[in-house]
C-alpha cells in the first residue's frame, strides 16, 4: 500500500462527501467558478464580493485598518468571554478576582494582558482607520451614511473601553469613572449640579449621573451596571452596527475605483487573493499582541478607595485629551458639549462637502487642501492634548516639561489665574480683569451685569461674526505661501506691539497684577497662536471656501465648527500663556468659557 | 381583501360605518397607540434604571469627641470629610472637589487643598484659589451631641459666604 502525497490527501479530503456537504458546490476543480462559489456559498465569507478591483486590495490603500479593527474586536470577544469565567462584578470580589486571575489562574495574567492591550490597539486602529477613510475621500456620496455608522462605532469603541475600565475595581478604575460620570451631573437640566436643574426637579438622586451609576457615588450598583454594559449591551450594539457597516461597504461599492487615465480594469478573485491577505494580517497582528502580552503586564493599581485619589490621577490615554480640556473649560462644556459637538461635527462632514466627486479613492492631499488641513489639524490637536496630558502633567495636575522631575515639593504653586469678564448674580455685578479673590474693575447693579454681558457678547460676537464674514468679504487672490509668510510677520508684529501696550498699561493695577511679565515667552505665545488661528480661520477659508459651491448653511456650519476648534486653541493659549482662567465666567449658570 | 385597492370606496353594508371608523382613522389610532406604547416603554425603562433603595453609607455620622479636634485640619478618609477648627469653632468640609469629584489632598505648608485630577486649589475656607473648580467646597451641617460627640450630616450642605459660616455649618465647640 502506498502512502498518499500531501496533495493527494488534500484532494481526498476536499472531495469527500463529508467535506462537500459542508462547503457544497460539487467536486472542487479550482476554477474561477469554484472560487466565486466558495465566497458566495459561505455565510462567513459572503459579505465579500466574489471579485474585487485590483486597487482595492493594495495594502497601502486601506492599511488593513478596518479589517484589523474587526479582528481586534474578535480577539476582545474571545478573551473577554474567557475572563468572565473567573470574574464576579461585586465590590468585595472584583479586585480579588483580578488578583486571582493574575496569580492563581493558569494563563489568567496572559489573557488579561491580551484583553487590555487589544483594547488599546483597537482604539488606536479605529482612529487611524477613520483618518484613512477621510484622506481617501471615501466618506463622500454614496458613503455618507456609512461614515456616520463609523462615527457611532468610534464612540462605542471608546465607551467599551470606558465601561471596561471600572471592572478591575482598582484606584485607576473608580477615579476615572468618578470624573467621567461627574461631567454628566454638571450638564444643564439633566445634571443635579448643572444650571436650571432645580427648576425641573432634578436632584442628585434622579439625574443623569444617578442613572449611570445607580447611586450617588461609584459603588456596587455602578460596578454591576458597567459590567452589563461592557459585557453585553455595548458589544451587541457594536456588533450589530459592524454588520450594518460591512453590508454598506458592499452596497455602496468600495471607494477604490479606477482613476481617470488608468488602463482598463482587471478584477481579482477574492478567494484566495483577499482572504489570504486578511488572514495574514490577522495572524501577524495576533502574533504581535501575544508577544506584547507575554512581555508586558497590564497595570493593576491598589484596591479602590474613595477617600484617596491617586496623585496625579490620569484617565487612559485616549481620554487624556478630554481630561486636558477640563483644565480650560467648565466640566459640562468640556465633557458634554464639546464631545457632543465633535461627534455631530464628524457625522456632518460628508454633508458639508462641496464636491462629492473630487478626490475619491486615493490619498487626495493636493486635491482637497482645505478639508485635509482642517481634519488633520483636529486630529493632531487631539494627539497634542493627549501628549500634554500624558507627559506634561504631574502631581496636582501641574504642568511639567518632560525633562523636569515630578517633585511635589520643589514645584512652585500654580500661578494666580484671573478672569477676563465675570458676572456675579449674587452680587448683581460685572467684574473685569478679576480673579475670584481679588476683584479688578467692578461695575455694580443691573447696569453692571448688562455691561458685562454686552462686553462678553462683543468679544464672542466679534470672534464668531468676524470669523464667519471675513473669509467671504475679503476679495483678492494671493499665492498661499505669500499670505502665510505675511501672516507670520504680522503675528510677530502684533506680539511686539502688545509688549509695548503692556508696558504702557502697566501703571494700571489690574494689568500689573494679572500679567506681571510680558517677555519673550509671552510674545512668542501670542505670535504663535495668532498665526495658527489666522491661517486656519482666515487664510485657508478665504482662499478655498470663498468661491466654493457651499450653501450658506453648509458654509456657516463648516466655519462654526472650525472656529470652535480654534477657539479651544485660543483658550489654551490664554491659559498657558497669560493665566486667564476663564474669558467669560458666569458661575451661576456654570457657563465658564 | 384581494380586490380592495387603497383608493376604492368600501361599498355595501360597510357604508354606515364610514363616518365613524375609516381605515385611515383606524390606522392613525393604531399608530398613535403604538407610539404611546413606545413612549411609555421608554419612560418605564428610564424609571427602571433609577433604583429606589440605595445601600450607601449613612449621610449622617459621628466623628468622635469634638474637643479632640485640634486647631487646623483633621482628615478623615473613611467619611471623606475634613474637620477644620478655627478660633471661632468647628466646621466640616466635604472632601470632594467641586470640579469633578476627586478627593483633594491637604498641603499644610502651603495651607491649601490641591486636587490631583485637574489641579484645583482651595484655601481653608474652601474657596477656589486656582484651577478649574467652579464653586467653593461644600460644608456639611455639624452638630454636637450632649455627650460631646461631633455629628456631621452630609445631606445638608452650604457653600455661600455668609451662610456657610453660621448656624449649623460652623458650631462653637
Ligand atoms: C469598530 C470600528 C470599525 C470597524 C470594525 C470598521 C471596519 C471597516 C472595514 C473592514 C472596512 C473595509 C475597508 C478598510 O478596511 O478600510 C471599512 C470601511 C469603511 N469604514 Fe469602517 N470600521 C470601523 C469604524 C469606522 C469609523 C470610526 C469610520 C469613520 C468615522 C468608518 C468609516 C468607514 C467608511 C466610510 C468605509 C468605506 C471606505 C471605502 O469605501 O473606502 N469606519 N470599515
Ligand atoms: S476634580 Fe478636582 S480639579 Fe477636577
Amino acid at each position: 500500500m502506498n502512502i498518499p502525497t500531501l496533495k493527494e490527501a488534500k484532494d481526498l479530503l476536499v472531495n469527500s462527501q463529508v467535506w462537500r456537504s459542508m462547503f457544497r458546490g460539487g467536486t472542487w476543480k479550482d476554477t474561477s467558478r469554484d472560487r466565486a462559489q466558495h465566497i458566495l456559498g459561505n455565510v462567513w465569507l459572503h459579505l465579500h464580493p466574489a471579485r474585487i478591483r485590483q486597487r482595492a486590495v493594495r495594502f497601502t490603500y486601506t492599511w488593513g485598518l478596518g479589517g484589523l479593527s474587526f479582528g481586534l474586536f474578535m480577539i476582545l470577544v474571545v478573551t473577554g468571554v474567557l475572563l468572565m469565567f473567573y470574574y464576579r462584578p461585586a465590590v468585595e470580589l472584583a479586585y480579588r478576582d483580578m488578583k486571582d486571575l493574575e496569580f492563581a489562574v493558569s494563563l489568567g495574567m496572559f489573557l488579561r494582558n491580551l484583553h487590555r492591550w487589544s483594547a488599546h490597539a483597537m482604539v488606536l486602529l479605529v482612529i487611524l482607520h477613520m483618518v484613512r477613510v477621510f484622506l481617501t475621500g471615501a466618506y463622500k456620496t454614496p458613503r455618507e451614511f456609512n461614515w456616520g455608522v463609523g462615527v457611532v462605532l468610534l464612540v462605542l469603541t471608546l465607551f467599551l473601553s470606558f465601561t471596561g475600565y471600572l471592572l478591575p475595581w482598582d484606584q485607576l478604575a473608580i477615579w476615572a469613572v468618578t470624573v467621567g460620570t461627574n461631567m454628566a451631573s454638571s450638564t444643564p437640566l439633566m445634571g443635579a449640579e448643572g444650571p436650571f436643574s432645580n427648576l425641573v426637579g432634578v436632584t442628585a438622586s434622579n439625574d443623569a449621573r444617578f442613572a449611570l451609576l445607580g447611586g450617588t457615588t461609584v459603588g456596587a450598583n455602578t460596578l454591576l451596571r458597567f459590567y452589563v454594559l461592557h459585557c453585553v449591551a455595548v458589544p451587541v450594539l457594536a456588533g450589530i452596527l459592524m454588520i450594518v457597516h460591512f453590508w454598506r461597504i458592499r452596497k455602496d461599492g468600495f471607494s477604490a475605483a479606477p482613476l481617470p487615465g488608468d488602463a482598463p480594469e482587471k478584477k481579482m478573485e477574492v478567494w484566495p487573493n483577499l482572504v489570504v491577505r486578511e488572514y495574514l494580517g490577522a495572524i501577524l497582528m495576533l502574533a504581535f499582541l501575544i508577544g506584547w502580552s507575554v512581555l508586558v503586564n497590564a497595570p493593576l493599581e491598589e484596591l479602590a478607595n474613595s477617600g484617596v485619589t491617586p496623585n496625579p490621577s490620569k484617565a487612559p490615554w485616549y481620554f487624556l485629551g478630554l481630561q486636558e480640556l477640563l483644565v480650560y473649560f467648565d466640566p459640562w462644556l468640556a465633557g458634554v458639549l464639546l464631545p457632543g459637538v465633535i461627534t455631530m461635527g464628524l457625522m456632518a462632514i460628508p454633508y458639508l462637502d462641496p464636491d462629492p466627486k473630487n478626490g475619491v479613492g486615493f490619498y487626495s492631499l493636493k486635491e482637497r487642501p482645505f478639508a485635509n488641513s482642517v481634519f488633520l489639524f483636529g486630529i493632531v490637536m487631539w494627539f497634542v492634548l493627549i501628549v500634554i496630558g500624558t507627559f506634561m502633567r504631574g502631581p496636582n495636575w501641574a504642568f511639567y516639561w518632560p525633562w523636569e522631575s515630578w517633585d511635589v515639593h520643589n514645584k512652585v504653586p500654580p500661578p494666580r489665574t484671573w478672569n477676563l469678564i465675570m458676572v456675579d448674580f449674587s452680587e448683581l455685578s460685572g467684574h473685569f480683569f478679576t480673579s475670584q479673590k481679588v476683584p479688578g474693575l467692578r461695575v455694580a447693579g443691573p447696569l453692571g451685569v448688562a455691561t458685562a454681558f454686552a462686553a462678553a457678547g462683543a468679544l464672542f460676537g466679534a470672534y464668531f461674526g468676524g470669523g464667519l464674514l471675513f473669509p467671504k468679504l475679503v476679495k483678492g487672490d494671493w499665492p498661499l505661501k505669500k499670505s502665510i509668510g505675511l501672516t507670520a510677520m504680522g503675528s510677530v508684529l502684533v506680539g511686539v506691539l502688545a509688549k509695548a501696550a503692556h508696558a504702557f498699561l502697566f501703571r494700571f493695577d489690574f494689568i500689573s497684577k494679572n500679567i506681571p511679565h510680558f517677555g519673550l515667552t509671552e510674545i512668542s505665545y501670542l505670535a504663535f497662536f495668532l498665526f495658527v488661528v489666522l491661517v486656519m480661520a482666515f487664510i485657508l477659508p478665504q482662499k478655498f471656501l470663498r468661491k466654493s459651491t457651499l450653501s450658506p448653511l453648509q458654509y456657516g456650519t463648516t466655519m462654526m465648527l472650525l472656529l470652535m476648534m480654534l477657539g479651544v486653541v485660543l483658550k489654551m493659549a490664554a491659559r498657558l500663556g497669560f493665566n486667564i482662567k476663564y474669558l467669560f465666567s458666569l458661575p451661576g449658570l456654570n457657563l465658564n468659557i | 381583501m384581494a380586490d380592495a385597492s387603497p383608493s376604492s370606496e368600501p361599498s355595501g353594508p360597510v357604508v354606515f360605518l364610514k363616518s365613524e371608523l375609516t381605515r385611515r382613522s383606524l390606522l392613525a389610532g393604531a399608530w398613535g397607540a403604538f407610539g404611546a406604547f413606545l413612549v411609555a416603554s421608554a419612560g418605564g425603562a428610564a424609571r427602571f434604571m433609577l433604583p429606589n433603595v440605595l445601600y450607601e453609607p449613612s449621610q449622617r455620622f459621628k466623628m468622635g469627641k469634638v474637643k479632640d479636634f485640634p486647631l487646623g485640619v483633621t482628615i478623615n478618609k473613611e467619611q471623606r470629610v475634613w474637620v477644620v477648627r478655627d478660633e471661632k469653632g468647628v466646621y466640616a468640609l466635604w472632601a470632594r472637589c467641586t470640579h469633578l469629584g476627586c478627593t483633594p489632598n491637604w498641603f499644610p505648608a502651603e495651607v491649601r487643598f490641591k486636587c490631583p485630577c485637574h489641579g484645583s486649589n482651595y484655601n481653608l475656607d474652601g474657596d477656589v484659589i486656582a484651577g478649574p473648580a467652579p464653586k467653593p467646597l461644600w460644608r456639611c451641617a455639624v452638630d454636637v451631641t450632649p455627650e460631646g460627640d461631633l455629628v456631621v450630616d452630609k445631606s445638608q450642605m452650604e457653600n455661600r459666604p455668609g451662610f456657610r459660616d453660621r448656624g449649623s455649618f460652623h458650631v462653637m465647640a
